[in-house]
């Protein structure tokens, strides 16, 4: 028996062995994108697969102060947490009575958002940048931030109203024996039970905001105010391909959110696909 | 009753910031598809001109064509590698979820980030794809593949395909973990070999997350024009540039505010109708 059973452990180590091989090499691109980014070079275009012979990490230093980096993760960081706030603040509120009365209002209301949900953003691009134009907004934080946020507060109140579905009125009719007008139940009462939803609706507007390029390409001009997607556009596009500054700037453009992923994978990844299987 | 209409008043800022950089711009967008706006000064109607040069013009019908093109490789190949890699990781539980995680990494990436690494990779000049296709002796493999008409879209969908592949495959386990042990087990007990098991009985139970996987790799791919832009520019010779692309030059190069609001709207409708039809299907079949 026990030669059997060896056999079999056996088996299940060398399956699970191919199948780890199969996954990394399936995102070797990452580790590509690292094991270049740390090269001389001459080494990159004499042995551009084999791993760095020595690390050259000034590859890094020159490319933050060539790009400005520390800037654009300031701006990129500003924009994502203002509008983290306006989505979290403004589609909290709106889910409420959504949540709480039933009727055709609010129907009408949560369909209007699934049309919302459904827009490609293209479709409002042309008239947002003749809009800002004309008002003094092209160019500004608070135009991208606003121009953003219209554009996850859909998903916001979905979240939410979905959410606030479940939780019972109980507390809320308790907090209304206290003499709590609407104001003082929803901040005080309601909004604390949220932080779950608030958390994931984070994360999202977190992703979508950090790497999203299209918004800030045409809406930013000023160097000073650009995002980190398009200081890395704008840095590797300007220049002749060099895999020196390609590979270091592509590794910091990505590290603020690969680091946030491994910290909360479980929860990015259920969340995502939680969604998924309604 | 105690939620009375007053609460209404909480939806207030949200419908206002909806109502002016939301509904107001789409509202614009349809006024400005019947004129030639450049977004300067008065512009004229032109009726349902730009409709028809959107729908007739060579070069708009091959970049519906080739969004069309690059969303149905995309829809396929990203859906069928996600669903294989998740067939797989159900049945290797002890690294699954190490797996699940790493698979789905590039999907955080921005797509100027995999478009700069994949333009790399693709390069003539020392980029990974050749020299790896050298040293291992495939010599047919030696290509420019983003400067080639033939191949650039399929590179250009290849690196869009990796972003997302672990994408799909987390929807596809989050089905498969729906599956009750006692389905599997019995299988198992009746010695189901683990094809047939997939074929049989696991894939029938996946329409659910089958449907949802396409409807979202559908929409997604059929809008995006952010790779083609940094991997090609749209070349070789409009071979990688979809209608989405379009609708950016005629804005920011061209100035064809007119022409790009029209085209925009035909996307939009496109998209709908597409989702839409997969919609109607996958709720008739189940």
């Amino acid at each position: 028996m026990i030669p059997k059973i060896r056999s079999r452990d056996v088996r299940r180590g060398a399956f699970y062995t191919v199948v780890v091989v199969c996954v990394l090499a399936f995102v070797s691109p990452i580790f590509y994108m690292i094991s270049m980014s740390l090269k001389s070079q001459s080494e990159a275009a004499r042995d551009p697969l084999g791993l760095p012979s020595a690390l050259h990490f000034e590859n890094y230093i020159n490319v933050i102060e060539a790009m400005n980096y520390g800037r654009a993760v300031f701006n990129s960081g500003l924009i994502t947490v203002s509008v983290i706030v306006v989505v979290v603040l403004l589609g909290s509120l709106a889910a409420y009575p959504l949540a709480r009365r039933t009727g055709f209002v609010s129907r009408m209301i949560i369909m209007g958002m699934a049309l919302g949900l459904a827009t490609p953003n293209f479709v409002t691009i042309t008239p947002i940048y003749i809009m800002f134009r004309d008002i003094g907004l092209l160019d500004t934080y608070v135009g991208l931030i606003a121009a953003f946020s219209a554009l996850k507060l859909p998903l916001a109140v979905f979240f939410y109203t979905g959410f606030i579905a479940t939780i019972p009125r109980e507390l809320e009719e308790a907090a209304r024996l206290d003499n709590c007008g609407h104001w003082r139940t929803f901040f005080f009462v309601v909004f604390p039970l949220l932080s779950p939803v608030t958390a994931t609706l984070a994360l999202f507007v977190l992703v979508d905001v950090w790497n999203d390029f299209t918004y800030p390409l045409l809406l930013l001009i000023d160097p000073n105010k650009h995002t980190i997607m398009i200081a890395v556009y704008r840095f590797i596009g300007e220049r002749q391909i060099d895999p020196t500054l390609l590979f270091p700037a592509a590794v910091l453009g990505s590290l603020p959110l690969l680091v946030l992923f491994v910290i909360f994978q479980r929860r990015i990844i259920n969340n995502v696909t939680a969604g998924g299987v309604k | 009753m105690w939620y009375d209409k007053s609460l209404y008043l909480f939806t207030v800022p949200a419908l206002i910031v909806l109502a002016v950089f939301f509904v107001y711009p789409i509202s614009l967008t349809v006024a400005l598809s019947f004129t030639d706006s450049s977004g300067f000064g008065p512009s004229g109607s032109v009726g349902f001109d730009n409709y028809e040069s959107v729908l007739t013009s060579d070069r708009y019908l091959r970049s519906i064509w080739v969004a069309l093109k690059f969303s149905f490789l995309i829809v396929v190949f990203q859906n069928l590698i996600g669903l294989i890699f998740a067939a797989i990781l159900y049945r290797a539980t002890f690294v699954r979820g190490f797996c699940r995680a790493t698979l789905f990494a590039p999907t955080m990436m921005s797509f100027v980030i995999v478009g700069y690494i994949w333009q790399f990779i693709y390069s003539p000049f020392g980029g990974a794809l050749n020299v790896l296709a050298a040293t291992l002796g495939f010599d047919g493999f030696q290509q420019n593949y983003l400067g080639n008409p033939d191949t650039a879209i399929y590179a250009v969908a290849a690196a869009h395909i990796w972003m997302f592949t672990g994408y799909s495959c987390a929807i596809f386990l989050a089905g498969f973990s729906s599956i009750s042990e006692e389905v599997t087990e019995a299988a198992i007990l009746d010695g189901v070999s683990s094809v047939k098991r997939f074929i049989f009985i696991e894939l029938p139970l996946l329409k659910g997350s089958i449907s949802v996987a396409i409807i979202l790799s559908t929409i997604g791919s059929l809008k995006t024009f952010e790779l083609p832009l940094i991997m090609t520019g749209g070349g070789p010779d409009g071979a990688t540039r979809p209608l989405s692309m379009e609708i950016i030059n005629s804005l920011f190069t061209d100035y064809r505010f007119g022409m790009a609001s029209a085209m925009a709207i035909v996307m939009l409708i496109i998209v709908l109708s597409v989702s839409y039809m997969q919609q109607r299907y996958f709720d008739h079949d189940e």
